[in-house]
């Protein structure tokens, strides 16, 4: 068996800020239009119409369509509900 | 464009890759970020945009034509008019109203009617912020602080650069400029200082404010004389609290936005509410501001050089002024004369300065502690009752002690609890979390912020109201 010698080893290079910063953003966004769609999906129905918004309309239907499937919306829903019933805030 | 909405997500969404990807490209960078900035600004009103350009020219301009100046006397009367302009522009659209309402109730207090129209024009947005960035810039050319940049895109992008346009912080010309040159490192990201200043901000803003007014402070300011003493003393401690974690918030917000993209902003708030005395308290609050006036308008009145009697005369000239900077009203000038008021008295009591903290005892810190918060606390009324009818039925009522129960919910308390742990959270523990952030894995550093706005989106109230400071 071959042993390494840990000197040979190349240290890893440092992460690059700005690559993880991206992947951080755009994960965690991701991630929130995924675990709540229809805020997108409310958020583009409140724009003017235009050809942009009826484009994205059709994205976010997509993407609520999975989330809905995959159960991530319902979570979030529940979670609301059950938050405005312990806090007596107003419904929305 | 608020900051905790899906309208600023996807336009920082789509500003922060174009902004890296033309990092090699300063003057097209610089280009797309004034753009980005003008576009920001123009979701409150297209044409004021015009103002922003228009004031951003004007000083250009004057720094330019005062660094060229070699007579002391020229340069300072070039300064005197761009300061005159500046403070026009800013007088007509904040004060000129006030000032007229002023004149028609004076003249008719002893007869005379005078015919006087007032302006019919909403306040533009950030005007008090930009303008004080401007005078910043051409009061240290004036100064021989700094050289004036010949590149009118430098001053157009130190201006309106939109994390500090609405609400500050108030970043210092020399310090803005000097990153303007170049390339920025990416190396200089601190991505978990910036991701916890924005989910600390998102939370003070859309959780702890948000609530602490709509569920308690508005309707207790409403008609104060209908309230009981202790909803006036707990609305006086939550409108505190609501201030403090709306402005910060917004200010945490906009230094973590500029880091991520590669610039540094200076600190605004350091834990106020455990300041020990009313100097301490502003060495603490709004710090850019603070540090604004001592050095553009305390120091220039002539500070403490010229004895005991103009040290005082020049402190309550700048704390009225800077009252009055946060709008047109008594409340506010009163607000600022209070604690220009309260600095005189310090001084003269011996209690104001380094060598005064030192001295001081783990009691007399206590009992400065104490003594500070509810001065600060009262004084917030005057800066929230909307008329003089308002603060005076505020003060008559809670004073009078008559009734001693509360309309706080539960809820509303536990939110006044998470708002004030804001202060009694140590600093090393929030920067222990940030180093812990940082040597985390990637999967660990997507799911903390996500996590955190989720939950923030779980218990978010219906619709967020705009930022206290954007007012002013």
């Amino acid at each position: 068996m071959k042993h390494v010698d840990p000197s040979d080893l190349k240290p890893q290079p440092p992460d690059d800020p700005l690559r993880v910063a991206a992947i951080v953003i755009y994960l965690t966004l991701a991630l929130l239009v995924l675990a709540i769609p229809q805020s997108l999906t409310n958020w583009l129905s409140d724009m003017n119409g235009n050809p942009v918004q009826e484009i994205a309309l059709r994205g976010a239907g997509i993407l609520r369509n999975v989330s809905q499937r995959i159960g991530v919306a319902g979570v979030y829903r529940r979670a609301r509900d059950a938050f405005i019933a312990v806090s007596g805030v107003e419904p929305d | 464009m608020l900051f905790p909405t899906i309208e600023f997500a996807v336009f920082f969404a789509v500003v922060f890759p174009i902004t890296w990807l033309l990092n090699d490209h300063n003057t097209w960078k610089k280009l797309f970020l004034v753009a980005a900035s003008y576009y920001f600004y123009a979701f409150w009103r297209v044409d004021f945009t015009l103002l922003l350009f228009a004031s951003s020219l004007l000083n250009y301009l004057a720094a330019l034509v005062i660094g060229r100046l070699q007579s002391r006397a020229w340069r300072l009367a070039v300064l005197w008019i761009a300061v005159a302009a500046n403070l026009g522009l800013l007088g007509y659209f904040k004060y000129y109203n006030f000032f007229v309402a002023q004149l028609i109730n004076g003249f008719d207090a002893v007869g005379l009617k005078v015919d006087v129209g007032f302006i019919e024009l909403p306040l533009p947005v950030a005007i008090s912020f930009f303008t004080f960035h401007a005078l910043s810039y051409i009061i240290d050319v004036y100064r021989r602080a700094l050289k004036p940049t010949t590149s009118l895109l430098d001053i157009l992008f130190y201006i309106s650069f939109f994390p500090h346009l609405i609400a500050g912080p108030i970043v210092r010309a020399n310090k803005f400029l000097a990153q303007t040159v170049g390339r920025r490192d990416p190396a200089n990201i601190r991505l978990g200082q910036s991701v916890f200043l924005i989910i600390g901000g998102l939370f003070k803003k859309v959780i702890v404010a948000n609530y602490l007014s709509t569920g308690f402070v508005d309707g207790v300011f409403r008609d104060p004389t209908a309230a009981s003493s202790l909803d006036l003393v707990l609305g006086m401690y939550a409108y505190a609290l609501q201030i403090y974690c709306d402005f910060s918030a917004y200010t945490d917000i906009a230094i973590g936005i500029a880091n991520l993209l590669g610039y540094e902003f200076p600190q605004n708030f350091n834990y106020p509410y455990r300041a020990v005395s009313v100097q301490d308290f502003w060495r603490r609050w709004h710090m850019s501001l603070s540090s604004w006036l001592r050095d553009y308008l305390y120091i220039p009145l002539g500070g403490s050089k010229f004895g005991t009697f103009a040290t005082y005369r020049n402190i309550m000239i700048t704390m009225a002024l800077g009252g009055l900077w946060h709008g047109a009203s008594w409340a506010f000038l009163i607000w600022g004369a209070l604690h220009g008021a309260a600095l005189v008295i310090e001084r003269a009591l011996g209690l104001a300065g380094e060598a005064a903290a030192k001295q001081r005892g783990p009691l007399a810190t206590a009992f400065g502690w104490l003594v500070t918060l509810q001065f600060v606390c009262l004084a917030w009324i005057f800066f929230r009752a909307p008329s003089t009818d308002a603060w005076l039925g505020y003060f008559s009522t809670m004073f009078a002690g008559a009734r001693w129960t509360t309309t706080m919910t539960p809820f509303v308390a536990v939110i006044f609890v998470l708002g004030a742990l804001s202060h009694v959270l140590p600093p090393r523990w929030l920067e222990a979390l940030d180093k812990r952030y940082d040597r985390a894995s990637l999967p660990v550093k997507v799911a903390v912020p996500f996590v955190a706005i989720y939950l923030i989106a779980i218990a978010a109230p219906g619709g967020i109201a705009p930022f206290i400071y954007f007012q002013f």
